[in-house]
């Protein structure tokens, strides 16, 4: 048996997927990227390899993607984020029907994908550089909140009052438009759920842009947050298609996209 | 971290997501609660009165309560609807001019890209059927006064609400004009009784005036402390109060007001100033600020100036002149009413500009003004057109004048403010001259 690896270096973390010839995910593994993205990377996909019990030589082919695929020198192939995630969401969305939209939500920032309907892009758009409304920004807030980012859609949920929206788009002032907001009394549930429909509205901006269409899968790190997920669908006003592991999709995408690459080479030669 | 999974199968999820209505009056309660926020925390020295205006905005607009239920409502499309006559069918006044962004983007699609906030942020509201304070409306009154309003009548009865039009003039001066507006008032007292099914009597209208009376009373008492330096009381405040004019319980309104009244008096009493030691004094004019987009007034008052006197139909000139009734007969009272519509209306729709400009030189005067803010909602014609011959008007007596274009977005914030502050800092400097 042949497998193939996907290893998305992003901003926050480092995701691995291991897949076999039928695209079956053998493993996965996500990591904090840390300070040394390669010592890291490095690092955790021998450790994947060792705890599915494959050695390297098995591995056929890498594809790395995100903010720090250059990095990763074991590669075969580099890929952009864009690429491997319309890939990957695909093949995790399958069973949602087709996937038109996708909304992405990363560490340091967000992006919405148009797919035509064989899954090819046909329009992006990022956010414009700010870190307001990505996964940074949530772990800005819980931190200056003094709660566990898991416990967002908790007190997303337990929110009676109106939720309080954070109008700068920079994260720098929001950060100071919850100490504001905290310093007037106001719950953190309140300003928990103010800070979720925020960001949906943004993300929601973002996607009009290159139009939303028929199923909208959502993914990256943010979306295992439950408060978020449900504030994107209300402002929606409609459910999202979420995939078991929203933040392995990247990775999922270009192992997928090595499974590919492989398969081509291997033809190629042969006509040799 | 590491898990060994077969398949990368999704979970599927049923949950109940908010329905169009709540998400809308979500929204709109985010927007309220940032406003009252600022209000409430971004000034110092709070007037414990003004607690019930706070509380009552949010109550209706954060909680959404209505607070008429058993009464007929009116909807009003401007303030040139006379409330008197409203009242003395025993039906209640609510006036649909809108502070939203939220509903300025709804309404947005039913008018061109370029046009007045307020109108959009009505159309919106409307669609939306969340009318704040009201749970239904009986009827929507509009008079023809600005254009787009007027045009924007079609589409209203579009969502099928139930208008009834007055015919409003555009010549102010002429008897010809106040003798059509009287007709018009008449017509309307009748038809407008006809259609709810209520009666208007003597006794009634003559009633109806003493209370819209006591309230403008009220509001008169308290409007003119701010004559007084310092200033004892801010003008975000006093817009607030207002602003609450448009929807709440008259009667409970005036009392609340007698309430701020009876604080501010203790203040000036005591030589208290509301702003800093050397704020300027700002009479501020154009597009009315409506709840919640008071952006402008207190971007004016965050920046060290101090708004003593408004000249817009969401302040001011709401409570302009009292009805002067010579003898209280029927006709005779009816016909007072309309005068005094007709007569203390300075909005820019009317031909010509020169009453505008004499009542505020006559503001400017009285209150010690020291500069003009002028607001303009991009898209409104009217005031955008007569701001080149009031800024005249302003250099002639030599006040400065700040003429603003803005709209509801809430991103304009950070180059507005700038603005502003230079205006105000440009006031201190001029009055250090002198
Ligand atoms: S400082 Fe603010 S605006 Fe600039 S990149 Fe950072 S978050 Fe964005
Ligand atoms: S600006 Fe003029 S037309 Fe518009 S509501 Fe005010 S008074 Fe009426």
């Amino acid at each position: 048996m042949v497998y193939f690896a996907g290893i998305d270096i992003g901003s926050t973390a480092i995701k691995i997927v291991v897949i076999d010839e039928n695209e079956i995910i053998k493993g996965y593994k996500v990591s904090g990227s840390g300070s040394m993205f390669y010592k890291y990377a490095k690092e955790s996909f021998e450790l994947l390899l060792k705890d599915i019990g494959i050695s390297s030589q098995d591995v056929a082919y890498i594809t790395s993607t995100g903010y720090g695929r250059k990095l990763f020198k074991e590669a075969d192939e580099t890929i952009s984020e864009i690429t491997a995630n319309a890939v990957g969401a695909r093949k995790a969305g399958e069973e949602f029907g087709t996937i038109r939209t996708i909304i992405n939500i990363g560490g340091q920032d967000s992006k919405a994908i148009a797919l035509d309907e064989h899954g090819n892009v046909v329009n992006f758009a990022m956010n414009d550089r700010c870190a307001a409304g990505t996964g940074k920004f949530l772990d800005v807030a819980a931190a200056k909140l003094e709660i566990d980012v898991e416990e967002l859609g908790d007190y997303h949920f337990r929110s009676i009052g109106t939720p309080l929206s954070i109008n700068s788009t920079c994260a720098v002032f929001a950060e100071s438009e919850i100490i504001g907001l905290l310093g007037n009394e106001h719950t953190k549930e309140d300003i928990v759920a103010g800070i979720h429909f925020s960001i949906a509205k943004r993300i929601i901006r973002l996607a009009k842009r290159v139009g939303l269409n028929e199923v909208i899968y959502f993914d990256g790190g943010p979306a295992l947050n439950k408060g978020l997920v449900s504030a994107i669908e209300d402002e929606l006003g409609r459910e999202l298609a979420i995939p078991r592991y929203p933040q392995i999709t990247t990775a999922l995408g270009a192992a997928l996209l090595a499974k590919e690459a492989w398969e081509y080479e291997l033809k190629n030669a042969d006509a040799v | 971290m590491m898990r060994k999974i077969e398949t990368n199968t999704a979970v599927q999820r049923k949950r109940e997501i908010e329905d169009p209505q709540k998400r809308h009056s979500r929204h709109e309660a985010m927007e309220a609660v940032q406003m009252l926020d600022k209000l409430k925390y971004d000034f110092p020295h709070s007037l414990e009165s003004m607690k019930y205006f706070y509380d009552l905005y949010e109550r209706v607009y954060c909680k959404g309560e209505k607070i008429h239920s058993d009464k007929p409502l009116v909807g009003t499309l401007c303030i040139q609807v006379p409330y008197e006559i409203i009242y003395a069918m025993d039906a209640v006044p609510v006036r649909l001019c809108n502070g939203f962004h939220t509903d300025e983007q709804l309404g947005g699609e039913f008018m061109p890209t370029k046009s007045c906030s307020l109108v959009k942020a009505t159309l919106g509201m409307l669609q939306s059927r969340d009318i704040p304070a009201a749970d239904k409306l009986d009827i929507i009154v509009h008079p023809t006064t600005c254009d787009q309003k007027t045009k924007a009548i079609s589409i209203i009865e579009d969502m099928s609400y139930d208008m009834y039009h007055m015919e409003f003039p555009r010549v102010k001066e002429s008897e010809e004009s106040r003798e059509y507006w009287r007709r018009t008032v008449r017509k309307f007292t009748k038809d407008i009784s006809k259609e709810l099914g209520r009666k208007v009597s003597r006794r009634s209208l003559k009633e109806a005036i003493r209370k819209v009376g006591r309230a403008q009373m009220a509001y008169h008492k308290l409007n003119e402390l701010r004559r007084v330096t310092p200033s004892p009381i801010l003008g975000k405040d006093m817009f607030l109060i207002t602003n609450a004019f448009f929807f709440d319980e008259i009667e409970r309104w005036t009392e609340a007001v007698e309430n701020v009244y009876e604080e501010v008096k203790k203040r000036v009493q005591s030589g208290f100033n509301a702003a800093g030691k050397r704020s300027p004094r700002i009479l501020y004019t154009g597009s009315p600020p409506i709840f919640p987009n008071l952006k402008l007034p207190v971007m004016i008052e965050e920046a060290d100036g101090i708004i003593v006197a408004d000249e817009s139909c969401s302040a001011n000139r709401l409570l302009n002149d009292m009805v002067s009734v010579d003898e209280w007969f029927m006709y005779d009272m009816v016909d007072a009413i309309a005068d005094r519509y007709l007569k203390g209306c300075t909005c820019p729709i009317f031909t010509k500009n020169e009453d505008r400009k004499r009542r505020l030189r006559e503001l400017i005067e009285e209150y010690c003004v020291d500069g003009v803010v002028y607001q303009s909602f991009a898209g409104c014609q009217v005031y955008e057109m007569e701001q080149r011959s009031i800024m005249q008007e302003m250099e002639k007596i030599n006040i400065p004048m700040l003429y603003v274009e803005t709209d509801y977005s809430p991103g304009q914030g950070g180059q507005l403010s700038t603005r502003v502050e230079a205006f105000i800092e440009s006031l201190k400097v001029r009055r250090r001259k002198r």
